[in-house]
């Protein structure tokens, strides 16, 4: 019976070769969205799977009165609140302090990930070991931990436990333990680690880590039935009696630890919350475009399911004989779905998303649930797909199913026109959503940005060289040579460029009105606004000279000078908060430019004098070069930096290249945006074509009725694609005030932004409708083309 | 006796009248009738037909087949009634195009659970007894108009019903088909299956041991 079955399912795919195909290519494209989607969103909930009870983890946030917040705290407050609280039950730092040399025999690393953190920081983490014991591992001052990809650097595929490191080629460490690998989408990321007790003996550390300054992060582990509240207070109350300048706190929030990654990347919630959504969306289009196909073929079949009746067979087998069908079609299509997956999708998230998040990839042993999930789906929608159209039919009458009439077609009207609303609202949603976004981007990219991007190219100069001090020297004879070469019209070496400013704040206040600012900073040399062609508004730049009596100068831009409420230089300075020295002169004032992405506003700025041209403490050189000429500097430059021993090789690339990365990440949501737009519509078109087929094949007669009586093809064009050019209308009036809201506030979160104009709308509209027109005319029209002496032949 | 009808009528509201699709039936079937129903078109006759066939209900009336009161039975009991006794012949065949001959032939017994000795050897006979053996593997499309209708009845006949009903079984056929078709249906009615076929033309009614004329739904 069973082969039986499967022997007509199998040749009602190939009668239907066009239709299976459509829905074949449909379903295999949604499958495949589906899939990357429910990937992504499984390992982002799993990436944190090592942490057991990470519901008892938790984290400490501070909040300014200024109302500033951050996730660091100072130093000493951890063993505090570890000494004074019953309720914790490990507590771990961590945070990165220097970025230590590591050696076994010739083998050199400067891992950048590197962190300190305590003995119970196994504790708040259960962390998985490869080798090693958790138990024990950091609990000693010399105990270093190694990633597996770290240690695989080491040591190879050996067991390095208990094996030396050279720290700084001074110290010894023991290797304790090597991590198994986690996930890329992990709320830590982790290379080395070295336990606290190591680095409270550096000098600068012991200089730097009182009550006032923050810097580390603090995870915490509670018991299962801990008061938050109550451990929030206590927390707050420490900070009172200890911090050195606790007015400035306004709380201590104790934060779980399953908000971390929201917190950290707050646009990941957005995505993954976004992914949800999409796969949600795409599964209901799939779910419904199939359905209504499938009724359509039903249809179709109304006299052979009769005659089956007659014939003996079962309600029940005949839904069985529909769902294997449509098995068959969602099998393939998953199979198909699952390369697509692998091998095109897959990586092409990874493109998107993975400078944000790292890059992710299946792993049978961890991923199997996502397999399971799959087949989940597979079946889900098979039976779906199969059930619900059928159990409209076998409950019809004989004698009138085998006339081929269908009673009770009207009634399921509404539903199917809700359906299409639905579908289309959505694909115009999402086409206005693409449409408006496109223009976001390129209103960013081509925003005017306050300094030149073209002709400057930014060399990396931070190239970990063996020895510091010939490398110095050799740099400065390269300067020399930049200095007498016609093609270079500026250059500058600094700590920061454009798209590269370090998070770094401080607060300052005028000695003279006590007025107090939270500015960010960075330091440069005297070229670095001449360079990048940025005027001053008042003041000057500054010098460079022998004795290099502008270190311990800034220079501000115009936000913060209006913050200050200065209206002139004249014996502007400005201190560092709390610090009563004499802080430092402000010499210039910048126009305002945008040194990050346009989705953030410009803060007040000030760049620290760096002192004269050099390597030491310098990231980048930025070089301005005659156009044409970047090559055959770049390259001289390439060669000279070749002749200085380093770990690291010279790498550059344009400025304009840099600042249009800041828009990666929103170029890779427009091409998702994008895809999913192309995809509903095409979904929802495939699925109007089938609907037209129908309503056609329904309708025969009556257009052979009308063509006879002297309709004209225009006429019956118009009253098979009126209905739905009408549906259409409807979804864009839905549609289009929705998309307007969603994409104002979502243009709220951009500093600077585009005004959504009406345009844009109606073109996401128009673009919908024309799509529909061009599908349903096309089907319109070979039904309207029959001869009428072919189809009133029939009976 | 193998059927009666007592006072069956069936009817459709419209406009708040009733209108009569069949009106006060009485009417009998022994075993090995070959019976012509009869009219112009509209009369009824068809309805009639898928009334004794339990394909469809009636308003009023008694229905008896072979021990049964069919108007009593649930949907189910019906519907298994005539899946037992009754083999249907349609004027466009209703063969299902994704099956070859052979395979039509089967789907009866798949239904009824037959093992597959037994049905490959019920559907032997069969393309013997009509003589398309050459034909088995063929589709339905594949087929002339006559040997399509054969294989109707072939398929009709194969679970050994009682009863035969053909509802124009030569509309769609040329004459020399028509004929040949007739032939095979008295041929099996001398064999002992009984036949009630609706039919249009005064030729094929002689084929029937008697008639039964309808006029707008009456019995005259």
């Amino acid at each position: 019976m069973f082969k039986h079955y499967l022997k007509i399912a199998y040749r009602n795919l190939l009668k239907n070769k066009m239709l299976s195909l459509v829905n074949l290519f449909g379903l295999t494209l949604g499958l495949a969205s589906i899939m990357t989607l429910v990937f992504v969103v499984h390992v982002y909930y799993n990436a944190d799977g090592f942490i057991e009870e990470e519901e008892n983890v938790y984290y400490l946030k501070t909040f300014t009165t200024s109302g500033h917040d951050y996730n660091q705290t100072t130093y000493p407050l951890l063993e505090k609140i570890k000494n004074s609280c019953p309720d914790v039950v490990a507590g771990t730092h961590f945070f990165d302090w220097d970025l230590p040399l590591l050696s076994y025999q010739d083998i050199e690393l400067q891992e950048r990930r590197t962190s300190y953190v305590d003995a119970d920081f196994f504790e708040v983490f259960t962390l998985p070991l490869k080798y090693g014991d958790d138990r024990t591992a950091l609990k000693n001052k010399y105990d270093v931990v190694l990633t597996d990809k770290v240690s695989k650097k080491f040591f190879g595929e050996i067991n390095p436990v208990g094996k030396k490191l050279v720290l700084n080629d001074t110290l010894s460490v023991k290797v304790a333990g090597v991590l198994e690998p986690i996930s890329s989408y992990a709320s830590l990321r982790l290379g080395v680690l070295l336990s606290t007790q190591l680095v409270e003996d550096y000098q600068n550390f012991k200089e730097h880590t009182g009550w006032s300054n923050s810097f580390t992060y603090n995870m915490i582990r509670l018991n299962a039935n801990a008061d938050v509240q109550k451990f929030e207070n206590q927390v707050l109350d420490l900070v009172r009696q200890n911090y050195a300048e606790p007015s400035h706190i306004k709380a201590i929030k104790v934060v779980p630890y399953t908000e971390v990654r929201v917190d950290n990347i707050p646009i990941a919630g957005i995505i993954i919350k976004g992914a949800i959504a999409t796969i949600i969306f795409v599964l209901l289009i799939v779910l419904v475009n199939l359905i209504n196909l499938n009724t359509s073929v039903m249809y179709g079949r109304t006299r052979q399911l009769a005659v089956k009746k007659i014939l003996g067979d079962h309600k029940k087998s005949i839904v069985f004989q529909f769902c294997l069908e449509n098995g068959l079609l969602v099998l393939i299509s998953l199979v198909v779905a699952s390369f697509l997956f692998a091998w095109v999708l897959l990586p092409e998230i990874n493109e998107i998303f993975g400078g944000n998040f790292g890059e992710i990839a299946i792993e049978i042993p961890n991923d199997y649930p996502v397999i399971l999930y799959f087949l989940g789906l597979g079946i889900f929608i098979t039976l779906i797909v199969g059930a619900l159209p059928t159990l409209r039919f076998i409950s019809l009458p004989i004698a009138i199913a085998l006339k081929g009439k269908i009673n009770g077609v009207r009634k399921n009207l509404f539903f199917r026109n809700v359906f299409i609303v639905v579908q289309f609202s959505l694909a115009i949603l999402f086409i206005c959503t693409a449409i408006i976004l496109n223009y976001q981007i390129s209103f960013m990219k081509n925003a005017p940005l306050g300094y030149e991007q073209e002709n400057i190219s930014i060399a990396r100069i931070d190239l970990e060289y063996t020895d510091k001090e010939s490398a110095e020297s050799k740099f400065s004879e390269i300067l020399d040579k930049l200095k007498s070469n016609p093609f270079v019209q500026d250059f500058s070496t600094t700590q920061i460029v454009p798209s590269a400013y370090y998070r770094s704040y401080t607060n300052f206040m005028d000695p003279e009105s006590g007025k107090e600012i939270r500015i960010r900073y960075g330091r440069t040399d005297a070229n670095y606004f001449k360079t990048l062609g940025i005027p001053l508004l008042s003041g000057r730049h500054f010098k460079e000279n022998q004795s290099d009596t502008d270190i311990g100068t800034i220079i501000i831009n115009a936000k913060a000078m209006k913050a200050l409420g200065w209206t002139d230089l004249e014996n502007k300075r400005l201190v560092n908060k709390g610090e009563t020295s004499d802080g430092f002169e402000v010499v210039g004032v910048t126009k305002d430019f945008h040194y990050q992405g346009m989705q953030n506003n410009i803060e007040p700025l000030a760049h620290f004098y760096k002192g004269k041209q050099q390597l030491k403490n310098n990231n980048y050189l930025m070089l301005k070069i005659v156009k044409g000429k970047e090559q055959q500097v770049l390259k001289q430059l390439e060669n000279d930096f070749a002749q200085i021993p380093s770990k690291r090789t010279f790498e550059y690339e344009m400025l304009s290249h840099k600042t249009n990365a800041q828009y990666d990440l929103l170029r890779g949501i427009l091409k998702t945006v994008n895809f999913v737009a192309f995809f509903t519509i095409l979904i929802s078109c495939l699925g109007m074509f089938g609907l037209i087929s129908l309503i056609a094949k329904k309708r025969v007669k009556e257009i052979g009725v009308r063509k006879v009586l002297g309709a004209s093809i225009t006429r019956i064009l118009l009253l098979l694609s009126k209905e739905f050019i009408a549906l259409v209308i409807i979804a864009g009036c839905i549609a289009i005030p929705v998309a307007w809201w969603l994409m104002n506030n979502w243009l709220q979160t951009f500093a600077y932004r585009i005004d959504i104009r009406w345009w844009m709308m109606v073109l996401g509209g128009l673009l919908a409708l024309l799509i529909v027109g061009i599908t349903v005319g096309i089907q319109s029209f070979k039904s309207a083309m029959v001869n009428p002496i072919k189809s009133l032949r029939v009976e | 006796m193998l059927l009666q009808l007592k006072n069956v009528s069936k009817w459709v509201q419209s406009g708040g009248q009733k209108i009569f699709l069949l009106k006060d039936i009485n009417f009998w079937v022994n075993e090995g009738d070959f019976i012509s129903i009869m009219g112009p078109s509209g009369s009824g006759k068809s309805t009639l037909l898928n009334v004794i066939g339990m394909l469809d209900n009636f308003n009023e009336g008694e229905y008896s087949f072979l021990e049964d009161s069919v108007h009593t039975l649930k949907e189910k009991h019906r519907a298994n009634l005539y899946k037992q006794y009754i083999g249907f012949v349609f004027q466009s065949y209703h063969l299902i195009d994704e099956l070859t001959v052979k395979e039509n032939l089967e789907m009866p017994l798949l239904y009824k659970k037959f093992g597959a000795s037994e049905r490959k050897s019920l559907v032997g006979d069969m393309l013997d007894r009509f003589n398309i053996v050459g034909k088995k593997d063929l589709f339905p499309s594949q087929l002339s108009g006559g040997q399509q209708q054969l294989v109707g009845i072939a398929r009709a006949l194969i679970a050994s019903p009682k009863l035969i009903l053909a509802d124009e079984p030569t509309g769609n056929l040329n004459s020399k088909q028509g004929e040949e078709i007739m032939e095979t249906f008295t041929q099996l009615n001398k064999e002992g299956v009984t036949i009630i076929q609706v039919t249009h033309s005064e030729k094929n009614m002689k084929y029937g041991s008697r008639v039964i004329n309808l006029l707008d739904g009456s019995v005259v």
